[in-house]
């Protein structure tokens, strides 16, 4: 092997490894490196609304398990805040 | 957001939106949600996220009014939502805040900075009941 494909090969390894450890520092520890890459980083190219834009109309199903609205249907005579998220 | 949700609930609507889990127990469970048993697989049926949903409101105590994403994730997918996310929809039903992709962009303060310009400050909420998800 010539001394420039180890130096390459040597730099694309150092790169890595450094990726590997800020991801491990960023994500709280090296097994949430695969959880970050696997279920976040396919998410970080979405969020395509703007200030202005429509909102979308969904529909949502009430915590009673039966009932169901649009979000739309909540929207009109004043701004609404909308929070979207998990328990875990 | 529930101090939020308490200083400025006179003049603007909230409504929460669950949408699939972040963390499940079957995917990327983080040490802090097995802390503090927070422990669920990803729901397979809508009638699993209603029950995560109100296991989350009643052990939190949550006042916020709620709604469930279908299993179609039809409000995760026109919002962007997982794992978390705010927004501000004006009386026009336009966007008029579109926060970052959670949890390193999601900023609960930008959405008092924007209530505080349009209504004045408020902080009259304690800081008691303030659970830290959604």
């Amino acid at each position: 092997m010539s001394r420039f494909w180890k130096w390459t090969l040597g730099s694309v390894l150092g790169l890595l490894v450094a990726a590997f450890v800020g991801l491990s520092l960023m994500a709280g520890s090296p097994k949430d490196v695969y959880g970050l890459v696997r279920y976040a980083f396919p998410h970080m190219h979405r969020g395509k609304l703007r200030a202005g834009d429509d909102a979308p109309d969904v529909r949502l199903l009430a915590l009673d398990g039966s009932n169901r609205f649009h979000l739309r249907e909540r929207t009109g005579a004043r701004p609404l805040v909308v929070i979207f998220g998990s328990y875990t | 957001m529930v101090k939020i949700y308490n200083d400025y609930k006179d003049h603007v609507d909230f409504l929460t939106v669950y949408v699939r889990e972040a963390h499940p127990t079957d995917e990327w469970q983080m040490k802090s949600n097995v802390k503090e048993d927070v422990c669920y697989a990803q729901p397979k049926t809508l009638e699993q996220r209603v029950a995560i949903a109100n296991d989350f409101v009643q052990r939190q105590k949550y006042p916020l009014p709620f709604g469930i994403d279908d299993m179609n994730d039809a409000a995760d997918l026109a919002y962007s939502a997982w794992p978390e996310r705010l927004y501000i929809i004006d009386e026009h039903g336009r966007i008029a805040y579109a926060g970052g992709m959670g949890p390193f962009n999601y900023d609960p303060e930008e959405v008092r900075a924007w209530l505080a310009k349009r209504y004045g400050p408020v902080t009259q909420s304690s800081s008691a009941a303030a659970p830290s998800k959604p």
